[in-house]
């Protein structure tokens, strides 16, 4: 983000529905332009934190602010914010080009206007064709393009959007996340976007907000979130991920070595200082994992035995047992590693790749 | 060949044929809608074209005598009035109670369907101790200040008016409720994001997709009104008689048989235009 003083500025946001807190002290900034994704599993507070900045809840406490000025007094038909839904929110009696126009019909623009604005965003969105259909006549992307082009044609500088792939088949939610990031890139628009879909979030996002609890875990970019995740949770959370149990012998800085429960000692490397003794747990990503006979010497190394190899294509994908009966991903594309089951192998890593965090009680989703 | 369509697996996706068979279940009311329906509405139609005369003088008279066509026209009009005002008062009352709490709409509902339930002679009486010259309403006025006379609220139209809304409420709100309730909420809050105001998201969203609600309430409405007796009987005046009071004046006091049953057809002609118009606009599946 740039040096500019941000568009979108919430602060310490707090919402409680009864005794629960859904929102619970989230803070963050969003840099105009921006495209900032709201990632975490239902129940982490996402969207009921978009649904303040469209105005649809109230907080209990915080503020949210656009272009420096507090916007909780202020209605939503006065934000002049859009936002696409997850459902299929069309006005079901009007046809698709009178679904585009109707904010500037509410607006009180000349029908010329509305007539030439709402065929530049139906081109847009690529559904110059269906202008005269009912929405009941497209299918739930095209839809959901026309709700998108319906929250554009106002040309509002924040754009919300709230898990609108969620409903569609896989192939189709690509199609639309590309040309969600070519109208972004195109438009300059602002979007706050929210999903559960984390490799969505990775596509799409210039960085990525992970939310757990009603707050904010980690805030940053793809790489950030992935190469460096905060706590256990963000790394559980985002891509694939082997934990290990252990307590610290020694720790400088961000080294520490790490003595595994049956006295293999590992280095790794850690975020947070931490105590001689402290329970932790380690992570390794799967496709950082190497195999080889257990004869070979390696740097940093743990005896397994290989008990499945599943053929996925591009890749192999080993399950691997500890000498304690931990299962442990692999997923590589070496074949030569390819062995049968049940032999004695080494699984080997960089002491860089192994992530070192605090055994706190959170879960790892 | 037989056998060949017997095995076609895509038989039973033809249009079922209805045969006399698949009516068996159906026979107990047929035969009820047949003894109690059919045979005294036939007699009832040989009636108006044989008394006094054969012909169709009692239809005649009725379309052209002056009196009798006012007590049509005022029949119609009375009707509208009443649907109109029920749907004004109706609307928010269904809108209401599909945002209230499920906990606080079910007390409403209650009321709602008690009032239905309770005696409609006992219910109309009410309104006549309500709305009299020295009746609560125009005691309580007076008591107050605001009138010195008390307020004609019997014995004419707006005696008729109040007492049939307050009967026909009910019957609006129920259908008006199941659709309001049918509305997406993520649809208005679409609409408010754009930038509508309330009054703009309640005209152009919300009323549009209440439309199927609207018609099926006042549909309802409307032709219950059309044949209403005992209320207009009670709270209405002579000078804004409607059809069924004038039908049983024919046959009770004046004895003119003819008269009363062509009264009644032209009723029954009237209500199956209406519903075949409401039928061919908002469509069969849409009454509840």
């Amino acid at each position: 983000m740039s040096a500019q003083a941000p568009l979108v500025n919430i602060r310490n946001l707090v919402k409680h529905f009864g005794s629960v807190a859904a929102v619970d002290d989230v803070s963050l900034q969003v840099g105009e332009g921006e495209f900032l994704t709201f990632l975490g599993s239902s129940g982490s507070g996402k969207t009921t934190t978009l649904f303040i900045v469209a105005g649809f809840e109230d907080p209990t406490a915080g503020d949210v602010e656009i272009d420096g000025r507090s916007v909780l007094s202020v209605k939503p038909n006065e934000r002049n914010i859009g936002m696409v839904f997850q459902r299929y929110t069309l006005f079901p009696h009007m046809t698709v080009a009178q679904n585009v126009g109707f904010p500037l019909m509410v607006r009180r623009r000349s029908k010329a206007e509305i007539d030439k604005a709402v065929k530049e965003m139906l081109d847009l969105v690529q559904l110059g064709a269906y202008a005269g259909r009912k929405p009941s006549e497209l299918s739930g992307g095209q839809q959901q393009r026309v709700a998108l082009a319906r929250a554009l044609v106002y040309k509002p500088r924040i754009l919300l959007m709230d898990e609108p792939l969620a409903a569609l088949d896989k192939r189709l939610r690509e199609d639309i996340q590309q040309e969600i990031r070519r109208i972004h890139r195109e438009l300059g628009v602002t979007i706050l976007y929210v999903t559960h879909d984390q490799e969505e979030a990775l596509r799409m996002s210039d960085r990525i907000a992970v939310f757990s609890h009603g707050k904010i875990a980690q805030i940053g970019s793809g790489a950030d979130l992935y190469e460096r995740p905060a706590d256990a949770f963000v790394a559980g959370f985002i891509g694939n991920s082997n934990f290990l149990q252990g307590s610290v012998v020694q720790s400088q800085q961000d080294q520490v070595a790490v003595r595994l429960d049956d006295g293999t000692v590992i280095r790794g490397n850690t975020r947070h200082p931490l105590a001689a003794n402290a329970r932790v747990r380690l992570m390794i990503r799967p496709e950082r994992l190497a195999l080889a006979p257990s004869n070979d010497q390696v740097d940093q190394s743990l005896d397994v035995t290989l008990s499945d190899t599943t053929y996925l294509g591009d890749m192999l994908q080993h399950e691997v047992v500890t000498a304690w009966q931990q299962r442990i991903t692999v997923r590589t594309n070496d074949r030569a590693a390819a062995s049968s089951a049940g032999n004695a192998l080494k699984l080997h890593f960089a002491s860089t790749d192994v992530m070192v965090f605090e055994d706190g009680n959170r879960a790892t989703a | 060949m037989f056998e060949a369509i017997s095995n076609n697996p895509y038989r039973n996706l033809r249009a079922p044929r209805v045969g006399l068979r698949r009516l068996r279940p159906a026979l107990p009311a047929l035969i009820f809608l047949f003894v109690f329906m059919v045979v005294p509405l036939s007699s009832l139609l040989l009636l108006s074209v044989t008394k006094p005369e054969t012909g169709l003088g009692n239809y005649i008279s009725l379309l052209g005598d002056a009196t009798y066509a006012r007590v049509l026209l005022n029949t119609f009009i009375i009707a509208a009035l009443v649907t109109l005002v029920t749907l004004v008062i109706a609307y928010p009352v269904a809108w209401l109670l599909a945002i209230l709490p499920s906990r606080v709409s079910q007390i409403f509902f209650a009321i709602i369907l008690l009032s239905m339930w309770t005696n409609l002679l006992a219910r109309t009486y009410g309104w006549m101790v309500l709305l009299q010259r020295t009746g609560v309403i125009n005691r309580a006025l007076m008591g107050v200040g605001l009138i010195d006379q008390p307020l004609p609220l019997i014995n004419n139209l707006a005696g008729v008016t109040i007492g049939m809304t307050y009967i026909m409420l009910p019957y609006v709100i129920l259908p008006l409720h199941a659709t309001i309730s049918g509305i997406d909420p993520a649809i208005m809050q679409a609409a408010a994001i754009t930038g509508a105001k309330p009054r703009q998201i309640f005209w152009h969203v919300m009323l549009p997709l209440s439309l199927p609600g609207i018609g099926a309430g006042c549909m309802m409405v409307f032709v219950m009104a059309l044949g209403y007796y005992v209320t207009p009987a009670l709270l209405g005046g002579t000078s804004n008689m409607m059809l069924a009071e004038m039908i049983a004046q024919q046959v009770q006091s004046l004895l003119n048989w003819g008269l009363g049953s062509a009264a009644a057809f032209i009723l029954l002609a009237v209500t199956l235009v209406f519903y075949a118009i409401y039928v061919r606009a908002i469509g069969l599946g849409r009454v509840r």
